[in-house]
C-alpha cells in the first residue's frame, strides 16, 4: 500500500471498491490491528491509535468480518459466536446462557433455523458467513468492517445483512463495506471510495458517479460489453445427460442435459443441491444413484480420477481449501491433475512440465512473478484463474464450475466470462453454478433452477430474467408472479 | 536446483542441523584432545564407521519421511524391522533378502489399507500392526533369540567394505537416491506432498489418494525391512526387540531435518542431515563417557532446543 488517506464517519456506511490486489484488505488489516502500518497513523475518536493485536482493536469496538472464514468447524455455533468472551459462571463457561444468548443473536440475523448446538461443519457456506456476522455483532462494534462478507450469501441473507447494517448506522455505528457486487455497494453505502494498486483513487458521495464511471476508476481502463455475446450457432449433440440422479437427502431426482457448445447455468437458493450435483457428477460422492451418460456412453462417476480421464473437470466452490494447495508453488498446483501427461514411466519430464505450465499461464493470462512462487502470493482473481487453468491443461469436454467468480475482481470476472464462451464456441460444454443472478442471465444460454434437490424450472431466451429465476428459486410458478 | 541458503526459511533447519553436527564433533574433539591428546573424530575411519552404524537409522528415517509428508506416521517400524530380519534369517540362503523385503511389502500394504480405505488414524493402526507383528514373532521364536544366522549376502551388505568404504553406506545412498527421485521427479512424489497439504483438494484434483497413501506406507515398511535385514547382517543374527531403539530417532531425524510433522513440507536432504546429526550426537555422548541417564537427558534437550530454534526462524 502506498500513502493512503482515508476517513469515515460514525453513523454512515462507507463502501470501498477496487479490484483484488488494490489494497482494500491491507487497509482493513491495519485498521483492525492485524498489520502495523510501516508509516503514517490511524486516528480513532480523535485519538492516535496503534493497535498491536486484533484484541486491542476489538476492545475499542473496531470489529472486522474477514473474507476468509474464521470459524472452527468442529465447535458448535454458540461456541463459535462467543469464542472470545464466553459467558462465565464460577470461572467456567456457562453453556446454558451461551446457548440462550446465541439464540437471541441468531434471531436478530434471522437465522432462527440454525441450531446453536449444530457444528459449523454441518452448515452451508452462506449460513457460516451469517454466523461470522453474528460473532462480530456480539462484540458491540462501533466500527464494523465487512470484507467481502456478503459474497457467499444467498439473496435472502444479503437482504438481512443490509437491514442489519442500516439498523447499526441508525445507532451511530460506522460501517466499512467491501464488496465486488457493484449494485450492492451502490444501493447500500452513503460514501464510496475507490482503490487501485494500493492507492486511494477517489472518495465521493453515493450517486455522484455512474456505475460505468466507477468501474472505469476501479480498473483504470475502458471496458466494453460486460458479457460476451451468447451462442448463435445451433446446438451440438448432448454431451452430458443426467436423469433421476439421487444422493442421500440432497439430490432427489435431478434431470439435466448439457449439449456441446452451450453454457448451462444452475440457479437457485443456497443449499438446494447444486454443490452436491456438481460433486456427484465429478465422482466425489459415494452412493449416487441414477443414470448418467457422457458423450453417449453410460457413465458411473466412481472417483474424480476416473472422471478426469473421461474428460470432466470441476472447479470447486472454495478455491482456498478445495481448489488449490496454497503453500505449494504455482507450477506444482497447475501440474497437480496433469502428472500422468507430463511424465514418462512415472518420472516427470522437466521440459514437458515447464512447457505445459507456460502454456496454461499464457492461456489464462495469469499474472505470475515466477511459477516457483507459492500460489498464496497471487491475488484472489489470479488464484481462481489457476484453478481453472490446471483443468484446462487436460483439455476437458465438460467443465463443471461452482461459483467461479465469487470474491474476485471485475476485470478477472470479465476474462472468465470470455473464457467460458470461447470454450463452448470450441465445442465444449460448461455447467455453471453461480450465486450472482446477473451472471447467470448474462452468461448462460440456459438456466436450470434447482429447488430442494430437483431441477424445477428451465429458463431460456427471453424467459431468462432475474424475476423468473427468483420465482423459480422459491418454487413459485412464473405465471403467478407475472 | 539451488542448494542451501539461509535467506530461505525452508532451508534454515537444514543449515542449523548441519552446523550442529559440526559443533557436536568439535565438542567431542575438544574432549579427546584434553583427555588423550588425540583427535580421532575427524578421521575417515571413525566417520565411516559411524555412518555405517547410522545407515540403519538413516534408511528407517528415509521411509518414515514418506509417511510423515502425508501427515501420517508409521509406528510399526520396530517390529517390521525385527520381523523382516527374523524371516530373512529363518529362510536363509539366496532367498533371505527377498523374504525379508516381502515382509515389508505385506506390512506396508496392510498399513496402507487400514489408513486409506478403513480410514483408521495411522497412529493407532500402525501401533496395532506393530503389536500384532510382535506377537507373531514371539510365537515364531518362542520368545528367544532365533538360532538362525544371517546369510552371507546380508553379512556382506551390512558389514563388508568396498575400497575401504562400508557397503552399508552404499545401500543407504541407493535408498536415498530412490527416495530423492520419487520426491522430486515423480508424479507419485508430488502427489505425496499434495495429499499432505490438503487431502480433499488433492482428491478433487483427480489424484488417487488411496494409492498414494498406500504407496507411501509400502515405501516406509520396505525401508524398515531393509534396515532390519542390514541390522541382522551386521549382528550376524536377528534378535528380539532389535528395532525398538530405531523408532523415535527415525521420527526425530525426519522432524530435525525440517519436515513438517503435519505433512506437506520437507526435503529429503533434511532427513539425511537429521539422521547424521543423531548418529554423531549419540556417538559423541558415549565418547564423553557420560552415564546413560545424562546421555538421555542431553539427547532430548538437543532435539527440543533445535526445534525451538527452527520455530523462531519461521516467525521472522
Amino acid at each position: 500500500m502506498d500513502s493512503v488517506d482515508f476517513c469515515c464517519q460514525a453513523g454512515s456506511i462507507h463502501g470501498i471498491l477496487g479490484e483484488n490486489g488494490a489494497g482494500k484488505s491491507t487497509l482493513i488489516k491495519i485498521l483492525s490491528g492485524v498489520l502495523a502500518p510501516s508509516e503514517g497513523q490511524v486516528i480513532f475518536d480523535g485519538r492516535n491509535v496503534a493497535y498491536r493485536s486484533t484484541a486491542e482493536a476489538t476492545a475499542d469496538g473496531i470489529v472486522c468480518i474477514f473474507q476468509e472464514l474464521s470459524l472452527v468447524p468442529d465447535l458448535s455455533v454458540a461456541e463459535n459466536i462467543f469464542i472470545d468472551q464466553p459467558p462465565r459462571r464460577f470461572g467456567l463457561i456457562d453453556t446454558r446462557k451461551q446457548r440462550q444468548m446465541a439464540k437471541e443473536i441468531l434471531a436478530r440475523i434471522k437465522c432462527e433455523d440454525v441450531d446453536p448446538d449444530a457444528h459449523i461443519r454441518e452448515l452451508s457456506l452462506s449460513r457460516r458467513q451469517m454466523i461470522e456476522i453474528a460473532k462480530a455483532l456480539v462484540k458491540n462494534p462501533r466500527v464494523l468492517i465487512l470484507d467481502e462478507a456478503t459474497s457467499a450469501l444467498t439473496s435472502n441473507d444479503v437482504q438481512t445483512v443490509y437491514d442489519l447494517i442500516a439498523e447499526l448506522r441508525a445507532d451511530g455505528v460506522a460501517c466499512i463495506f467491501i464488496s465486488h457486487r457493484m449494485h450492492e455497494v451502490d444501493q447500500l453505502c452513503d460514501q464510496l471510495s475507490v482503490f487501485r494498486n494500493g492507492q486511494h483513487i477517489k472518495s465521493f458521495a453515493k450517486g455522484a458517479l455512474s456505475e460505468a464511471e466507477i468501474v472505469q476508476l476501479m480498473i483504470g481502463r475502458e471496458i466494453t460489453a460486460q458479457f460476451p455475446p451468447k451462442r448463435d450457432k445451433s446446438l451440438g449433440e448432448t454431451t452430458l445427460s443426467v436423469s433421476d440422479l439421487r444422493w442421500e437427502d440432497s439430490l432427489k431426482g435431478v434431470d439435466i442435459d448439457v449439449h456441446a457448445g452451450e453454457i448451462v447455468g444452475l440457479g437457485g437458493l443456497d443449499g438446494q443441491g447444486h454443490k452436491e450435483l456438481l460433486l456427484a457428477l465429478f465422482g466425489a460422492l459415494h452412493g449416487v444413484e441414477g443414470q448418467i451418460s457422457l458423450k453417449g456412453r453410460p457413465y458411473r462417476p466412481a472417483s474424480p480420477a476416473l472422471s478426469k480421464r473421461l474428460g470432466l473437470a470441476l472447479v470447486p466452490e472454495d478455491r482456498k481449501t478445495e481448489g488449490l494447495m496454497l503453500e505449494m508453488s504455482i507450477g506444482d498446483n497447475l501440474l497437480l491433475p496433469n502428472y500422468p501427461e507430463v511424465s514418462k514411466n512415472g518420472v516427470i519430464d522437466g521440459g514437458m512440465a515447464k512447457a505445459a505450465i507456460e502454456k496454461a499461464v499464457a492461456l489464462l493470462q495469469i499474472k505470475v512473478g515466477s511459477p516457483d512462487h507459492p500460489v498464496e502470493t497471487l491475488s484472489g482473481g489470479n488464484q481462481q484463474k489457476g484453478v481453472i487453468a490446471k483443468w484446462l491443461m487436460l483439455n476437458p469436454d465438460v467443465i463443471l464450475l461452482n461459483d467461479p467468480t465469487r470474491g474476485i475482481d471485475v476485470g478477472t470476472k470479465q476474462e472468465i466470462y470470455r473464457l467460458m464462451r470461447d470454450l463452448v464456441d470450441a465445442g465444449k460444454s460448461v455447467l455453471l453454478y453461480s450465486t450472482d443472478y446477473a451472471e447467470l442471465i448474462g452468461c448462460c444460454d440456459r438456466v436450470c433452477v434447482m429447488y430442494d434437490g430437483r431441477v424445477v424450472s428451465e429458463l431460456e431466451g427471453d424467459a431468462l430474467t432475474e424475476k423468473a429465476i427468483v420465482a423459480a428459486s422459491l418454487n413459485i410458478h412464473t405465471e403467478a408472479v407475472a | 536446483m539451488k542448494f542451501l541458503s539461509f535467506s530461505n526459511p525452508a532451508d534454515r533447519p537444514l543449515i542449523i542441523a548441519l552446523m550442529t553436527t559440526f559443533v557436536i564433533l568439535l565438542v567431542g574433539t575438544a574432549y579427546t584432545l584434553t583427555t588423550q591428546g588425540t583427535a580421532p573424530l575427524f578421521t575417515p575411519s571413525y566417520l565411516l564407521q559411524q555412518l555405517q552404524i547410522g545407515s540403519f537409522l538413516g534408511i528407517c528415517a528415509a521411509g518414515m519421511m514418506m509417511v510423515v509428508l502425508l501427515g501420517h506416521i508409521d509406528l510399526s517400524v520396530p517390529w517390521t524391522m525385527t520381523a523382516a530380519a527374523m524371516m530373512a534369517t529363518t529362510v536363509g540362503g539366496p532367498w533371505a533378502i527377498p523374504a525379508g523385503l516381502s515382509v515389508g511389502l505385506c506390512v506396508g500394504l496392510l498399513n496402507g489399507f487400514g489408513v486409506s480405505v478403513l480410514r483408521i488414524p495411522s497412529m493407532i493402526f500402525t501401533l496395532g500392526v506393530d503389536s500384532v507383528l510382535r506377537g507373531l514373532m514371539v510365537a515364531h521364536t518362542g520368545g528367544f533369540a532365533p538360532q538362525t544366522k544371517a546369510s552371507p549376502l546380508m553379512r556382506y551388505l551390512a558389514a563388508d567394505t568396498i575400497l575401504g568404504i562400508p557397503v552399508a553406506i552404499f545401500v543407504w545412498a541407493f535408498v536415498s537416491l530412490v527416495i530423492v527421485v520419487i520426491l522430486t521427479r515423480a508424479g507419485f512424489g508430488k502427489s505425496i506432498y499434495a495429499v499432505g497439504v490438503k487431502e480433499g483438494a488433492a482428491y478433487l484434483s483427480g489424484i488417487r489418494t488411496r494409492r498414494v497413501i498406500t504407496g507411501s506406507f509400502v515405501a516406509s515398511s520396505l525401508c524398515a525391512a531393509t534396515a532390519g535385514i542390514l541390522l541382522a547382517g551386521y549382528s550376524a543374527k536377528a534378535y528380539q526387540d532389535m528395532g525398538t531403539q530405531y523408532l523415535l530417532p527415525a521420527i526425530a531425524a525426519v522432524v530435525l531435518g525440517g519436515t513438517h510433522i503435519l505433512g506437506g513440507r520437507g526435503r529429503y536432504l533434511g532427513t539425511l542431515l537429521g539422521a547424521t546429526l543423531l548418529v554423531f550426537l549419540n556417538s559423541v555422548l558415549s565418547i564423553l563417557q557420560m552415564p546413560e541417564s545424562y546421555r538421555q537427558i542431553i539427547y532430548g534437550v538437543v532435539i527440543i532446543t533445535m526445534l525451538l530454534v527452527y520455530g523462531r526462524g519461521k516467525q521472522n
